[in-house]
């Protein structure tokens, strides 16, 4: 979970980089844009915080 | 050959100086070169005065000895042609002279800039240690202060040794700061058939590479505190559990790594800041003071920390439910704050590393910038505490102002007053919002609201030099090596908003990720966090040795954690 989470982030990161080469429409960049940031805080957050909740200090 | 270049340039600005002078800069009759046709006849050239020929000194009537033996109560004889540098004795001031002294104090000028704000913003150190501090509980007062005292030295120490120059040792010349020249290998690779700059070679140790120069170290000193300022955020998230040791790693890999590498891509002449002269998309990621390159940066990296040391004991019940753990000095959090907002005068107006020339008059305009959001932001903080909770709540207050300036901090040199004060109220109630969700939601405990001022608040700040940059800076011409002024989406560039939200996903995707695997690793080979026994006790006693408050020792179970190194000192010795 904490490694997928991680990944998560990652290719979130990569999908507007790598979009810059595919098209030049802004509309199109843009909308990249946010999936890619949206992937990376479920990643962050969805997948790996809750990867860490699971075994939380205050459920033990 | 290098000089002749400097003073052919500077010519004009020596022709009107010897105009006020006195002196005819051309003949009165003589019509200058305008035409292609005429600028090819030599006799404006000929008619140009020598740089070498001796100036008429009387013209500039210089005080004599006997009125300077009398001193200068007034202030109108200090200061005049006597004080011009010259290079021959022998034959006296030229003009050449002149404009060297102009080309000199236009460095000085911004030299004394950079360096006096550079020293307001070491001075946020003390803002952030006090306000870290006093919003933990009395028992870890040493430790969280230590945390932010050793941050200053373990992150100086590495950035010394490589991390500048992984940041900014390809960054070319500075021209505010007159030179940095030998700042100009950056390692780049090929790809997606563009260029892309990923960190600096030259600057090892400040003296690798030719960077033993005074304009470097000017550069240095200024980065370095931005930098220090990344390193501290991270201490306020992790406070009251994080065992000194990891502190210590990770704040190392940091310095020398993790920002270094951020801020090459943004600052350092790296693939962000090339986005808009590759891409197309505005001026490229602009960023200019470091919202996200170092509030961001160390708001990422105090998420990752937060996530792998876990919450403190007592935080949360069996069922998820959070409990306040208030801090134990109101008093230290708010004059930290305060410290924070004046340090943020260096940091922002700083940030155009001169004072003279490029456009750096908007020191002005980014001062005021800077005052605004901060006032908006405690304004809007302390508007959603009093409407939701019925008080105006104090630290959430002091949180408001950091998160109005931390917004602030990249948009501050392109925006005017109205879409500062907007940005700033917007951080206000960000943060506010921002702190409930990891509270509540998140369930990543963070005793400070680091993540939520540095973190959540760094990254609106990126977004809104996107929306609200207005196109008026004008800083020598161009930013990031694209003409023009700096545009958001509100003024008719949609293209800055993206590039700023790539951006956005680098630090998500590249920042974050690398200070969780780095920090995962700490925490495998040394552990992130204390044993639950040292955080009931307190950290000031089992990690630091000595109590932050010697009052307090009569609560402290010795038999537990028995007090070692100078406290052990201070306690034979009474």
């Amino acid at each position: 979970m904490k490694i997928t989470g991680l990944l998560l982030a990652i290719v979130g990161w990569l999908i507007p980089v790598l979009g810059l080469s595919l098209t030049s429409s802004n509309a199109a960049r843009l909308t990249l844009c946010l999936i890619g940031i949206a992937v990376c805080l479920v990643g962050i957050l969805g997948v790996l915080n809750r990867a860490f909740l699971q075994n939380a200090i205050w459920k033990q | 050959m290098r000089l002749r270049k400097r003073l052919t340039r500077c010519l004009p600005a020596a022709s009107i100086l010897l105009v006020l002078c006195g002196i005819p800069a051309w003949p009165q009759n003589q019509t200058p070169p305008a035409t292609p046709s005429q600028a090819a006849t030599p006799p404006a050239a000929a008619a140009a005065p020598s740089l070498t020929a001796p100036l008429a000194l009387k013209d500039a009537n210089p005080p004599s000895s006997d009125d300077l033996a009398k001193g200068d109560p007034g202030g109108t004889l200090t200061g005049t042609v006597n004080d011009v540098a010259v290079s021959d004795a022998k034959k006296g001031l030229t003009l050449g002279d002149a404009v060297n002294q102009i080309g000199q104090n236009k460095v000085a000028i911004n030299f004394v800039w950079t360096l006096v704000a550079g020293f307001l913003v070491m001075f946020m150190q003390a803002g952030f240690a006090i306000v870290e501090t006093g919003l933990c509980r009395a028992k870890n007062a040493s430790h969280t202060m230590m945390m932010n005292f050793m941050v200053y030295g373990f992150g100086l120490f590495a950035y010394w040794v490589c991390g500048f120059a992984f940041q900014m040792g390809g960054v070319g010349a500075t021209a505010n700061l007159g030179g940095t020249a030998p700042l100009s290998s950056e390692y780049t690779v090929n790809f997606l058939g563009k260029t892309w700059g990923l960190f600096g070679t030259h600057g090892f140790f400040l003296t690798q590479g030719g960077t033993y120069d005074v304009a470097v170290m000017v550069l240095f000193l200024f980065q370095m505190v931005f930098m220090d300022t990344a390193t501290t955020i991270v201490t306020g998230a992790a406070a009251e559990r994080w065992k000194y040791v990891a502190f210590a790693i990770s704040t190392f890999f940091l310095g020398a790594i993790t920002y270094p590498f951020f801020a090459n891509w943004a600052w350092g002449g790296g693939w962000l800041s090339q986005l808009g002269a590759n891409f197309g998309l505005g001026h490229g990621y602009c960023d200019f003071a470091g919202s996200g390159v170092v509030h961001a940066v160390g708001g990422l990296t105090g998420l990752a920390v937060a996530m792998l040391v876990g919450p403190r004991l007592g935080k949360y019940n069996r069922n998820g439910s959070p409990n306040a753990i208030p801090g134990h000095d109101m008093v230290l959090v708010l004059t930290g704050c305060f410290i924070l907002a004046f340090g943020w005068f260096g940091f922002n107006p700083g940030s155009t590393l001169g004072a003279s020339g490029n456009g750096a008059l908007r020191i002005g305009s980014i001062a005021v910038n800077t005052m605004l959001a901060g006032c908006t932001g405690s304004f809007g903080a302390l508007l959603y505490m009093w409407i939701r909770y019925g008080k105006p709540d104090a630290s959430m207050s002091g949180n408001g102002l950091l998160a109005g300036l931390v917004a602030i901090t990249a948009p501050s040199g392109f925006v005017n007053t109205v879409g500062a004060a907007i940005i700033g109220l917007v951080a206000g109630v960000l943060v506010c919002l921002s702190v409930e969700f990891f509270d509540r939601v998140a369930k990543v405990d963070d005793p400070v609201g680091a993540i939520s001022v540095h973190g959540a608040n760094g990254l609106w700040g990126v977004i809104s030099v996107g929306l609200f940059a207005d196109g008026k800076s004008n800083y020598g011409g161009s930013w990031n090596g694209v003409p023009g002024s700096v545009t958001g989406l509100f003024y008719g560039d949609p293209g800055q908003l993206i590039a700023q939200l790539v951006g956005v996903a680098t630090l998500l995707g590249f920042v974050f990720a690398a200070s969780f695997v780095f920090n995962w690793v700490v925490d495998v080979l040394v552990g992130q966090r204390v044993s639950p026994e040292t955080e009931l006790e307190g950290l000031d006693v089992p990690e630091m040795g000595a109590l932050g408050y010697p009052e307090f020792v009569l609560k402290v179970h010795r038999e537990q954690a028995p007090i070692t190194g100078i406290g052990a000192a201070v306690e034979a010795t009474t």
